[in-house]
């Protein structure tokens, strides 16, 4: 992660002063990597094993002045797991498939920073809301069984985004969500306590436009 | 509550006039006793068997819990025998020296000694003169403080109602816990496991039996001729052990021969019982089983009345000291389920007394040790909801299953009928945690029992016929036979059991957990006495759990 801190700094740094020339409006489209940390931990190694997932996915944001800006991001989480019991800590799992797909749609509006020894690099926060689908199925379900629910939660994220041409940067940031509603009431959830299908991701953004 | 059965059937029998004295001051005798195993022919299969004189409240019924009394009776010096005479089972605190253990004894009996410590027994065993009070010396044993616990052997019976067999719609039960599909998400159905059954034995391999059968009087006065020296042929059930799996038999020992023989099933509770939890399936004969391809652990624990009269015991039923060291020679065996389908009756309040008349703190130690072994217990909830048996009243405290309660991984089982209501009989009480098939045939006739393989009672009870048509048994005459009785509840529940075991779930208590949590809510709202959690569902329990849902 350093490493590639590092090389963004340095991209920027080298990049055309042309690359700061910002217009009074711009849209600019995205692609989004990230890598979460579910809060659910236990729920999710229970499942799967494991609590940090990719989403992949993309969105656009709309740049006014080249400091305030709405975003729209939608990306996909899937993961095959094992349907499974949790108990004193432990989790029991029952080689039952079982496969989760989260869909996220979040809207964020956020302030871009100035740094005047750094103008290719404008830190950022944002806040928003999300819709969060969810989906579970899994093997031997009976009608009803599976999960196809979709509820809203909350989104702050804060990081920096890199110009490394006039037409193209990158943006590293963190983002929190909080997803009330869908864990918590049943299945390993409610074993384990855990009401909040969010997390903390590390994302990455890949952004085409000035 | 077997103990005190016994007690209401020896005063029918009194009424009738009829105690016998052939046997009486009999001991065990394993000579007039010979098996030559896996000598013998396979059973014949009679299929569905019509015999009236099972029905439950029916004379033949009658006749036979007179006849059971009638044995007890002749089979010990002490009469009514609650509870084994002569000897105390005693718990020793570790830190008390020998010197202190042999004084504490002293201070109870006059001639108390403490004997070999038995094996698969974390207990000693203060062996008495039997004419002297066990239960005087235990409650003196009790008191002192070299003394964790102390008790006598208390008696435990088999707790299922024998019935009127008459084939109709067989396995309702089995539906009722919604196994189909659980034997969709495990087609192995516990293949990898081991189910200890702790009963009366286990139709479980060919044998010819020798056999020297004393002159007895039944409970009418009625003298049986000495039957002399007899073979009698002995033969596996067909839909338990065939020769495609004989592997699936381990470990087997009888504890009323403490070994001595092999734990044969001389009366077919056993055999039952381990019918509902493994009986074979799919294969196009007879009934099926819940965990089919299970291994199976014939634990003899109880004696039937052919072992008082072929002299391989003195009393019917079992002894709290032998059941606690079932329980550890299953838990030492690799066994990962236990049933038993067995209890007695006794105060409500063990839990906060151990050490008082009827408890069996022997029998709790060896629960909890099982435990910790990893074993899952399931334990019947008891029939007596419509006895009263004095001093404790109507539907008295089932002692086995209110120890249950308290043990995480040991569970209680209610029964239900085929309407999901409480079974008549079915006892009830804050102790039940969970229910499931016990059969009933109020209301439903014969289409309401539990029906699996054992022992055609048309060949085996022989000492309910006349004189003159009385002769030697044969166990080699098997069909479907009804029963009901919290007995046949507890094996559903063990065969669910080891199947949760195999798809995972591998601690006891959580096994527990899992089944009291998916268990279809029966009665009022919640937990209640008479179903405690509810019906066991075996697909939600083996389907486990989403991360939502």
């Amino acid at each position: 992660m350093t490493r590639i801190v590092f090389l963004l700094l340095g991209l920027t740094l080298a990049a055309p002063a042309a690359a700061q020339d910002e217009p009074s409006l711009s849209i600019r489209p995205f692609f989004l990597v990230t890598d979460q940390s579910f809060a659910a931990v236990d729920t999710f190694d229970a499942a799967f094993g494991k609590t940090y997932f990719p989403f992949f996915g993309g969105g656009g944001q709309v740049v006014f002045k080249g400091t305030y800006f709405v975003e729209i991001t939608a990306s996909r989480f899937q993961e095959n797991g094992e349907r499974s019991y949790f108990s004193g800590g432990k989790a029991f799992k029952l080689g039952i498939p079982l496969t989760a797909t989260i869909t996220p749609i979040e809207v964020t509006g956020g302030y871009r920073f100035r740094l005047p020894t750094l103008p290719r690099v404008r830190p950022y926060v944002a806040a928003g809301f999300g819709s969060y689908g969810y989906q579970e199925t899994s093997s031997f379900a009976d009608a009803g069984d599976n999960v196809d629910t979709r509820h809203a939660g909350f989104v702050v994220n804060g990081g920096a985004e890199f110009r490394l041409h006039r037409w193209i940067g990158v943006a590293v940031d963190v983002q929190y969500t909080h997803i009330p509603g869908i864990l918590g009431t049943g299945g390993v959830s409610q074993q384990t306590g855990e009401s909040d299908l969010g997390g903390v991701a590390a994302r990455f953004k890949a952004i085409v436009g000035r | 509550m077997g103990r005190f059965r016994a007690r209401a059937a020896l005063a029918i029998a009194a009424i009738a006039g009829g105690l016998v004295l052939t046997l009486r001051g009999q001991v065990a005798d394993l000579s007039r006793l010979q098996i030559l195993q896996n000598v013998g022919l396979t059973a014949v299969d009679e299929g569905v068997i019509v015999d009236q004189s099972h029905l439950s409240g029916s004379p033949g019924s009658a006749r036979r819990a007179a006849f059971h009394a009638t044995l007890e009776q002749a089979g010990t010096s002490s009469g009514v025998a609650r509870f084994r005479p002569g000897r105390v089972l005693v718990r020793f605190r570790d830190e008390a020296s020998m010197a202190e253990r042999r004084a504490a004894v002293r201070m109870a009996s006059a001639s108390g000694e403490i004997g070999t410590r038995p094996s698969y027994a974390d207990f000693d065993v203060v062996q008495l003169n039997p004419s002297e009070d066990a239960e005087a010396a235990a409650r003196v044993l009790s008191q002192r403080p070299e003394v964790q616990y102390a008790q006598v052997a208390h008696r435990v019976r088999a707790t299922m109602v024998p019935n009127d067999p008459l084939y109709a719609t067989m396995q309702w039960n089995l539906p009722m816990l919604n196994l189909e599909k659980a034997w969709d998400i495990q087609p192995a159905a516990g293949s990898t496991i081991t189910v200890a059954v702790i009963d009366t034995g286990m139709a479980y391999q060919n044998a010819t039996i020798t056999a020297t059968i004393p002159a007895f009087r039944d409970d009418q006065g009625t003298l049986y001729p000495a039957l002399g020296t007899v073979t009698i042929p002995y033969s596996a059930a067909p839909q338990l052990v065939n020769a495609a799996n004989a592997g699936r038999i381990i470990m087997p020992f009888d504890f009323v021969t403490n070994g001595v023989r092999p734990p044969l099933d001389f009366e077919g509770h056993g055999t039952h019982v381990s019918g509902t939890i493994g009986q074979l399936t799919n294969d196009g004969v007879g009934t099926a089983g819940v965990a089919f391809n299970v291994k199976l652990m014939p634990l003899k624990a109880l004696a039937s009345d052919w072992d008082v009269l072929f002299g391989a015991a003195t009393d019917v039923g079992g002894f709290d000291d032998d059941i606690a060291r079932a329980l550890h020679y299953a838990a030492d065996n690799g066994a990962k389920i236990i049933n038993m389908s067995l209890g007695s009756s006794g105060p409500a309040n063990c839990a906060t007394n151990a050490n008082q008349p009827e408890c069996s703190p022997v029998i709790e130690a060896a629960m909890r040790y099982a435990v910790g072994k990893g074993c899952f217990v399931t334990v019947a909830g008891g029939n007596e909801f419509e006895d009263n048996i004095p001093p404790f009243g109507t539907n008295p405290t089932s002692i086995l299953a209110e120890i249950a309660s308290r043990v995480p991984g040991v569970v209680s089982v209610a029964a239900v009928n085929r309407g999901k209501d409480h079974a008549f009989y079915s006892s009830t009480g804050s102790y039940i945690e969970l229910s499931a098939p016990g059969g009933d045939v109020r209301g439903f006739g014969l289409a309401g029992a539990i029906y699996q393989q054992t022992f055609d009672p048309n060949f085996t009870d022989t000492f309910l016929l006349p004189p003159a048509q009385y002769h030697a048994p044969r166990f080699d005459v098997m069909g479907f036979i009804p029963y009901q009785g919290t007995s046949m509840a507890a094996p559903h529940v063990a065969g669910v059991a080891a199947m949760l075991m195999q798809q995972g779930v591998t601690d006891p208590a959580v096994i527990e957990e899992v089944l009291e949590k998916t268990a279809v809510d029966l009665g009022g709202a919640g937990r209640d006495n008479t179903f405690g959690f509810g019906l066991v569902d075996a697909r939600a329990a083996l389907r486990g759990l989403g991360l939502a849902k």
